[in-house]
């Protein structure tokens, strides 16, 4: 599914490498947690599998593309297949939560009729078919995520890349998101998850991916968040 | 591909960014209405040429009393000289290039002359005997003109040889700068606004980077996201050029046909369809113009 090896990326004018030599498999349906410091190198790791960026050397293979010979014209395709949210959820903030969520469907070209049915059901799924109409700014930063993570599901991507998902929100909210994303996971979607958070790491028990100095430093399944962090 | 998403994305921009892409709408209006009227005055050339150039004659004027005697030292031509001028045009080599020849004697000089200037005060001194009797040559090409001129230049009581066209040369050289300022003008117009274009492109861009960014992120093509951006830069354009087109049918209208037509009415001069014909191309280049300059501002600005 994500088949990483000897990846490293040296920024231009940056002091040490950004990422030294990682490599890892990840397989279908894994929910994997990347921890580490800030400036260990999640985010960058992150924008490699997303292709935003290229690594100096390494390879990367993600749902069967080589992201390092991809050519440009087939990248939005690639991304296409790949669902992302971030920290900061990324909502358009004149449109509303239904509208955000049928953006994202109108740029790859769906039909309207494909989004008048997927976008009620996606709301539906993360529950917030009640706020369809609803601008972002009237929204809790929780209620946000959700529509932010119901477009990145919408189109049944085979990966979830979540970069600090709840890291705007109060515990009790992000435990409402983690519920979210393990349904997400159980329903067959590979998530790789980056963050901070060492109580939502230790409650969930999977595998974990800790990342210092641009270097892999543990790779363990049902772990906690470690003491380095 | 759903076109009335991608226009509607469109519509959106130009709302947010409309004081620029009215000043490229502007800049484009005045810089193609500089091309049009350029074009128009290279067509009025052209046409007056072909009308002149075939009217236009060779003059042969012989020697007359009044004559500065460094050319004619012996003052009015004889009629010997009028006999051997006859010869010449009528000899073997002459006649292949001569459609056909008249002379014109000072009192017949004299007459086309009171009609040509007869609102002018100089018609009063001029007597019969100061104006050159003349040949005057119709030649089957009139690019032949220099064969005429060596043939009788520097024949003793031959005052002058002249190809009347280098008369209306000097005419058209004028019209010529005048149409090649316009262009200049014109070229310097549509410089500015390809910055102009490229400039707001990128302020849209700028403007919308949060879509973009989402775009890009949920795998819209870069034809897509560019296409909207594209669209709003040919939008000026074209209305732009549809006002320079409109601009030069009401100069063609009201300044051609409606005055110089009537002060001049022995000249035919560019009327409303040739105008027309130029709509098109104006249209063409300012959409095409446009077009080029968004897209390549777009393209620097978005990578993958």
């Amino acid at each position: 599914m994500i088949s990483i090896s000897h990846v490293s990326k040296q920024y231009k004018g940056a002091p040490r490498a950004a990422l030294e030599e990682i490599s890892l498999e990840i397989d279908k349906g894994e929910f994997v947690f990347l921890v580490g410091a800030s400036g260990s190198g999640k985010s960058s790791l992150m924008r490699m599998i997303l292709r935003e960026d290229i690594p100096t050397s390494g390879s990367i293979h993600v749902l069967g593309e080589n992201l390092i010979g991809i050519p440009n014209r087939r990248v939005p395709h690639f991304r296409r297949k790949l669902g992302v949210v971030f920290q900061d959820f990324r909502l358009l903030p004149n449109k509303t939560a239904a509208q955000n969520v049928a953006f994202s469907l109108e740029v790859i070209g769906k039909s309207k009729g494909f989004i008048a049915e997927a976008v009620p059901d996606v709301l539906r799924l993360v529950g917030l078919e009640d706020k369809a109409n609803s601008l972002p700014s009237e929204l809790s930063g929780g209620e946000q995520q959700r529509i932010a993570l119901a477009r990145a599901i919408v189109n049944k991507p085979a990966i979830l890349l979540a970069d600090e998902p709840t890291g705007n929100l109060d515990p009790a909210t992000s435990m409402d998101i983690m519920a979210l994303l393990d349904r997400i996971n159980l329903s067959g979607t590979t998530i790789v998850m980056a963050t901070h958070d060492r109580g939502i790491v230790d409650r969930g028990q999977k595998r974990v991916i800790e990342l210092s100095q641009g270097k892999i430093i543990r790779d363990a399944r049902g772990a906690s968040y470690g003491e380095s962090g | 591909m759903r076109f009335s998403f991608v226009f509607s994305e469109m519509g959106v921009a130009i709302k947010r960014n409309l004081s620029m892409v009215i000043s490229v709408i502007l800049v484009t209006f005045i810089s193609l209405t500089f091309v049009g009227t350029a074009g128009l005055l290279q067509q009025q050339i052209g046409s007056m040429k072909t009308y002149w150039y075939d009217k236009a004659q060779v003059a042969i004027y012989l020697c007359t009393k009044t004559s500065p005697a460094e050319v004619c030292p012996q003052g009015e031509a004889s009629k010997d000289i009028q006999d051997t001028v006859t010869q010449r045009l009528e000899s073997a080599t002459l006649v292949p290039y001569i459609d056909k020849y008249y002379f014109e004697n000072h009192k017949q000089a004299y007459k086309t002359f009171q009609q040509e200037f007869k609102d002018n005060s100089v018609a009063k001194y001029v007597t019969p005997e100061q104006l050159n009797e003349t040949f005057w040559v119709n030649l089957k090409d009139p690019n032949q003109a220099p064969v005429i001129i060596e043939s009788f230049n520097g024949l003793s009581g031959v005052e002058e040889v002249k190809d009347q066209r280098t008369y209306l040369d000097q005419i058209f050289s004028i019209l010529n700068i005048a149409s090649l300022a316009a262009l200049s003008i014109a070229a310097l117009m549509l410089f500015s606004a390809v910055l102009l274009i490229s400039t707001t492109i990128r302020l849209s861009a700028v403007m919308r980077r949060r879509e973009i960014g989402i775009m890009r992120l949920v795998g819209a093509s870069n034809f897509y996201i560019q296409l909207p951006f594209i669209l709003e830069g040919v939008v000026a354009g074209v209305i732009g050029s549809l006002l320079a087109g409109g601009a030069i049918l009401g100069i063609v209208q009201v300044f051609v046909q409606g005055f110089l037509a009537k002060q001049l009415p022995f000249t035919s001069f560019v009327g409303i369809p040739d105008a027309l014909a130029l709509l098109p191309l104006l249209v063409l280049a300012g959409g095409g113009l446009a077009a080029i300059a968004a897209a390549a501002a777009i393209r620097r600005y978005l990578r993958v």
